[in-house]
């Protein structure tokens, strides 16, 4: 890929185009194969797995003409084709990384008010669950977990499901939070 | 496959001990089925929360740091894991998840029927309590001397200044005898805790990874020395939390010992 390539507009509405012909679900659909690349770095021990999935959907992005008229199947498998160059490049120009910097306590007090809020949002039922699958002391997770469904009469993959969409309700009202004050 | 199978693999996926062979058929699943992803997701948090409370072997807690943590989005979501964690322990008192099994206690004369009966049921727990203690204290004394080797001090925390004139005492250690110092912590914010021992500003002795232990209703962390190490005089310990990356300090104990 030349080096000097940039991602213009009208290159990333052909790949969303290529995604699919519906611009939402193209949406949807770009945003989960980059979810799903950084999954695929981050499984191979690349510190900025971020950066190679981006660089990963960039080539791609480059090459969408060529790619629409000879490739006939599954994007993501495209994808993860070029995800595996792109690795091979990565382990021949592999840099040791710094860690991320440490939060300051004014940002840690802050974010805890925010969950506090957060918290203070859900309703009485998904507060008291989320308190019971974190709070008993003494056991493990997959005692707590089965204790708790035994406790609702629910499976043990549906309690997962629902503590699992809780905290993601809960991140999203957190960051939100954050934003709107600072 | 088998759903216990392959949330053994995702673990392995996640820690990055899979086979190359599974690993390369993982990645294809984790790009094009939408169901395994969602999968991966859910064992990301649910290994999070292992990590954040101390359930992982040590061997996995490195696994977990050198290779899960890589990600940007992995560390805000171990953040998050911590956050919840301390949010949870400062909310001791757990609401119940509503239910209409105890809408009978809604009636007054209901009510006032099941203070008896409560108070009926302390009663007999007040019983079975003290007889409890009795026996503990009984058998304590036995324990005590089994393990006459280990000397155990309860500190609390703050500086000479915090706690006014008056020091923590304790008692000269016997030769060959162990002090098991007991660090009070208020709040069990981290899985595991780093103790160093200091004497006049020499650092005596590191101790890292070290789990809380319950004791009674309070935490403690546990920090073991050699009686040979304490002569009569200040020490100090400094107890830190040990996060992903660097150590928080959490507080400053201090004793003396005297003859």
């Amino acid at each position: 890929m030349n080096k000097n390539w940039s991602l213009s507009q009208e290159a990333f509405d052909a790949l969303l185009d290529w995604l699919d012909s519906d611009r939402e679900q193209a949406g949807i659909k770009y945003e989960q194969i980059r979810s799903r690349l950084i999954v695929f770095f981050a499984g191979r021990g690349c510190i900025n797995a971020e950066d190679l999935a981006d660089e990963t959907i960039n080539r791609v992005t480059s090459k969408v003409n060529e790619i629409q008229k000879e490739f006939d199947g599954d994007p993501a498998l495209y994808f993860y084709g070029v995800a595996k160059w792109v690795y091979t490049e990565y382990l021949r120009r592999k840099t040791p990384q710094s860690q991320s910097a440490p939060i300051d306590s004014a940002r840690a007090e802050l974010e805890f008010r925010c969950l506090e809020r957060c918290v203070a949002r859900l309703s009485e039922e998904d507060r008291a669950l989320l308190l019971k699958d974190y709070g008993a002391k003494g056991q493990t997770q997959a005692e707590r977990r089965k204790a708790l469904a035994d406790e609702l009469g629910i499976t043990l993959n549906a309690l997962r499901i629902r503590v699992f969409r809780i905290r993601t309700g809960l991140k999203v009202c957190i960051e939100k939070c954050i934003q709107d004050s600072l | 496959m088998n759903p216990d199978t392959e949330r053994q693999e995702m673990r392995e996926f996640l820690l990055g001990t899979l086979d190359r062979d599974h690993k390369t058929q993982f990645e294809e699943r984790i790009l094009t089925e939408p169901s395994v992803y969602e999968e991966l997701l859910i064992d990301e948090e649910e290994l999070i929360d292992q990590y954040v409370t101390g359930e992982l072997s040590a061997v996995e807690r490195e696994q977990f740091e050198s290779h899960f943590l890589i990600t940007a989005e992995r560390q805000k979501n171990l953040r998050f894991g911590k956050l919840l964690q301390k949010y949870v322990n400062s909310h001791v008192e757990e609401p119940p998840i509503p239910s209409q099994s105890f809408s009978f206690l809604h009636t007054p004369v209901r009510r006032l029927a099941s203070l008896g009966l409560l108070a009926a049921i302390l009663g007999a727990a007040g019983i079975i309590f003290i007889r409890g203690f009795v026996n503990r204290r009984e058998a304590a004394s036995v324990v005590q001397q089994t393990t006459s080797q280990v000397m155990t001090v309860t500190l609390q925390p703050g500086s000479p200044e915090t706690q006014g004139s008056t020091a923590q005492s304790v008692n000269l250690p016997p030769r060959g005898v162990e002090v098991k110092l007991e660090l009070q912590l208020a709040k069990p914010t981290f899985s595991y805790y780093k103790s160093e021992l200091f004497r006049e500003n020499k650092s005596l002795k590191i101790s890292d990874e070290i789990k809380i232990e319950a004791k009674g209703e309070q935490c403690v962390v546990p920090f073991t020395v050699t009686g040979e190490m304490l002569s009569p005089g200040d020490y100090q310990v400094k107890l830190s939390g040990v996060g992903s990356g660097t150590d928080e300090f959490i507080d400053n104990y201090s004793f003396r010992v005297i003859e």
